[in-house]
């Protein structure tokens, strides 16, 4: 075959953008039982393509656990099967992402005067199979805690039943007890379920899953209470690749919800960023074929959008602070020497450049408004440690 | 049509080759590379070309782009396997051509042709995924230690002779062909069509070893370039030696014949001038640094220039690190990287090039084509150069192809629809 032979794609007709596979999108094919029916099947399909992103970050917490970057019991009972092994520049982005999170939680919970400990509560947008709250339980630091998860009822029921299948889960201590009664389970499926604790006689609720399709949250009017959500005490919401997936006016809702009941509110967000290079439109361009959109590119490309958008809910230096760091910048700067051996000697990491152009793209951001509560995160600001010398 | 012929047009196809085949095709291969030195002499007109990655369609774009063998020689500076869908497809394809046109094909060996990395990045389990055991994966390994480790490019002009791959291009734009050409141009960008993306002039600037330290000059190459055009004016042709490795120098590495002592036939190892070779990058420090990678080494332009100047090389031609230009010159223009994977890993939105040095025509420069022995003929170079030793060596002109990722799904080949991973 000589060269000239070969067929230019590029300048076929129609171009690249129309032939290849990223066009046409899912749920357009001519079989597909839902097309056609434009209207709930399709919102249905498109919200199964959500919620497969969070078996993908089950399966690279998996990859990263069993390869010992990150220290998590509870990751395989969240994957079927074995799992897959990830590439290391996503198992490092796997570790950068929940060491930062793990970072400001636990300076969110930790206590200015440890003997009189003040009852904080944490907030888990689209929550998924995340094991967070079970790690805090192993650390024991769920005490003077109330931890709230929100996602899809159907997402809230599989974890249901895996954490009652699991006794390494739903083993509790003697004063603790699983809500509703799982011998008596409530007609209707779909019900909040937790874990209560009683305390002086008297059973409170420390860990909440709401099934819930979280765009109907701004719709939720009083009388209409979540159960055990309380709006008197230090409150952290956290995003972690939910929010970015919700219309810029619902997600904005969404946190509003929040900032109009709760007085001391704080927010972290993790998402991708940097839409407008070419990396950024490659990763919107893969998402789509995926069926996967996410309004906040569009609206929120730097950080410097990511911290306005926190002013707009009130987070702001004046009345509490807000940050915003890359996910590059996290690992470089957070992560101490030693432990940034540790974790390279692992499988080592070839992929320098596409590590650095990964993570530029994605951001953590975090903002609090009100005094009691946030000390930890006012001692924190942009470098928790320092940057090895 | 031989069997050789009929597993290449079969691989052309993306369609693997029965796992015998690949037994014998790897044993010929060996053969064939056991003869070559650790650095490859090999003559202009040649094309360079860095990581590939297995991204199959766009080695065919390659060949499009850059003319097809055996029309064009080419010299892939490793990274065939990893990363890409098709490392299967892609190295076969490359040996087969190899050991069809021996003289046309250079391939020498990049960081991730090793048993260690390719257990990490993807080979092996695709290996074990088309044909269910890793047979054809320790073939390839067995491959993969025989790899020269180097090339050393002769008989480069220092001109640019008109495009001489005519390529099929939208009729409105100006193809290489179709213009004048000025002599005194050193480097251009053709796009994947052939159109002229931009042209630098050689500029009359003579530079010493060691004088230009600390001071670059201002920059006058294109975007990505950094290309100043350091010149030594009357050297003229040949372009002087273009020295062709993965990654890049090590610090037990002073000269060309260094490598040439070397015992290659093995995994590379963690450390030491193999493994240096295979994983350094040039970065913009003074001597050299620790490298972010955990294996090799940075080396600033003070290194470059020592060891261009001590080898009588114009320069160094290397791949490894993604550039989103698809090629990027240093330091004077004294080390350029290529980079041939565009969209690296589907993701990366970076455009890839290739880089054709032109045949020098006028006598000068006539080289035999040794494979490399130690204190080997040096073609006449030295001593040419001898009375210009405090002279910057002239690059030879440059030709920069750069192109785009071509779509997965078409061209008749089977395509994988890439799901790509990103934090979610």
């Amino acid at each position: 075959m000589s060269a000239p032979k070969i067929p230019n794609l590029l300048s076929l007709p129609g171009g690249p953008r129309s032939r290849g596979g990223r066009g046409r999108g899912r749920g357009r094919s001519a079989g597909d039982p839902d097309h056609g029916n434009a209207g709930g099947s399709a919102r249905n399909r498109k919200d199964l393509d959500i919620q497969s992103t969070d078996t993908d970050a089950a399966v690279s917490r998996l990859s990263a656990v069993t390869l010992g970057y990150l220290h998590d019991p509870y990751a395989s009972l969240f994957v079927a099967g074995v799992g897959t092994r990830r590439l290391p520049i996503i198992n490092r982005g796997t570790y950068t992402r929940t060491t930062a999170l793990d970072i400001l939680i636990n300076a969110f919970l930790s206590h200015s005067d440890p003997d009189q400990p003040q009852t904080k509560q944490i907030i888990s947008l689209g929550a998924g199979t995340d094991t967070r709250y079970f790690r805090l339980r192993s650390q024991s630091k769920h005490h003077n805690l109330i931890y709230h998860e929100f996602d899809f009822p159907t997402v809230s029921e599989t974890k249901r039943r895996t954490v009652l299948g699991n006794l390494l889960l739903s083993k509790l201590n003697e004063d603790e007890a699983l809500f509703p009664d799982p011998r008596h389970p409530p007609p209707n499926q779909v019900s909040d379920w937790g874990f209560t604790q009683s305390k002086n006689g008297r059973s409170e609720t420390t860990y909440c899953c709401h099934p819930l399709d979280l765009r109907q949250l701004p719709y939720t009017q009083p009388p209409h209470e979540f159960h055990s959500l309380k709006t008197d005490i230090p409150t952290l919401i956290i995003s972690e690749c939910c929010l970015c997936y919700l219309e810029v006016d619902n997600s904005r809702d969404v946190v509003k919800w929040f900032v109009d009941r709760v007085p001391s509110l704080g927010i972290v967000l993790y998402e991708p960023i940097g839409v407008d290079d070419s990396f950024g439109q490659v990763m919107v361009a893969n998402l789509a074929a995926r069926g996967i959109t996410m309004p906040s590119l569009r609206s929120y490309k730097t950080l410097l959008d990511q911290k306005s958008r926190l002013g707009e809910h009130g987070f702001t230096y004046e009345s509490g602070g807000q940050e915003a760091e890359t996910v590059e910048k996290i690992w470089e700067q957070w992560i101490p020497a030693p432990e940034k051996e540790r974790v390279d000697s692992l499988e080592g990491l070839d992929e320098v450049e596409e590590w650095q152009m990964l993570a530029r793209h994605y951001a953590v951001v975090w903002g609090w408004r009100g005094n009691s509560g946030w000390e930890g995160w006012r001692d924190l600001r942009t470098t928790p440690a320092p940057p090895p010398s | 049509m031989s069997d050789l012929d009929r597993a290449i047009a079969q691989l052309r196809a993306c369609r693997p080759i029965p796992e015998a085949q690949v037994r014998e095709l790897c044993h010929k291969a060996r053969e064939l590379l056991i003869e070559e030195g650790n650095v490859v002499t090999v003559t202009a007109p040649v094309t360079i070309c860095g990581d590939i990655h297995g991204q199959f369609h766009d080695l065919m774009e390659l060949f499009r782009v850059g003319g097809d063998v055996p029309d064009t020689n080419y010299l892939f500076m490793g990274d065939f396997v990893d990363r890409g869908f098709y490392s299967l497809e892609s190295f076969l394809l490359l040996l087969c051509l190899k050991v069809r046109y021996p003289d046309r094909m250079t391939l020498i060996r990049g960081n991730h042709e090793s048993r260690q990395i390719t257990t990490v990045y993807g080979f092996y389990d695709e290996c074990l995924r088309k044909y269910g055991s890793a047979n054809v994966w320790r073939y390839c390994c067995e491959v993969f230690d025989y790899l020269a480790l180097g090339a050393i490019v002769l008989g480069a002009s220092s001109t640019l002779e008109p495009s001489k791959q005519k390529v099929t291009a939208p009729s409105s734009s100006l193809t290489s062909t179709q213009e004048y050409l000025d002599p005194d141009i050193e480097i251009e960008v053709l796009s994947s069509d052939g159109g002229i993306v931009k042209r630098f002039p050689r500029q009359k600037t003579v530079k010493t070893v060691g004088g230009a330290k600390g001071s670059s000059p201002a920059k006058t190459g294109a975007p990505g370039t950094g290309a100043s055009g350091s010149s030594g004016g009357s050297v003229g042709n040949p372009g002087g030696a273009v020295l062709c490795v993965h990654g890049g120098l090590s610090p037990l590495i002073d000269t060309v014949d260094k490598i040439r002592l070397l015992d290659r036939k093995q995994e590379v190892p963690h450390e030491g001038a193999m493994c240096d070779l295979l994983w350094s990058d040039p970065d913009e420090i003074d001597g050299w640094g620790l490298s972010p990678r955990g294996a090799g080494f940075l080396f600033g332009a003070d290194i470059v220039k020592v060891f261009n100047h001590a080898n009588d090389l114009s320069l160094i031609a290397r791949a490894h690190q993604l550039v989103m230009e698809g090629f990027k010159e240093m330091f004077d223009a004294s080390i350029v990287t290529v980079w041939s994977a565009p969209n690296y890993c589907y993701r990366c939105g970076n455009v890839a090039a290739i880089l054709e040095l032109g045949e020098d025509g006028s006598g000068e420069g006539i080289i035999s084509r040794s494979n490399g022995e130690v204190n080997r003929s040096d073609g006449g170079i030295t001593g040419l150069l001898k009375e210009k030793e405090k002279v910057l060596l002239s690059g030879p002109a440059r030709r920069y192809r750069v192109f785009q990722a071509a779509p997965q799904d078409s061209r008749g080949m089977p395509a994988k629809k890439p799901q790509v991973e990103y934090f979610l």
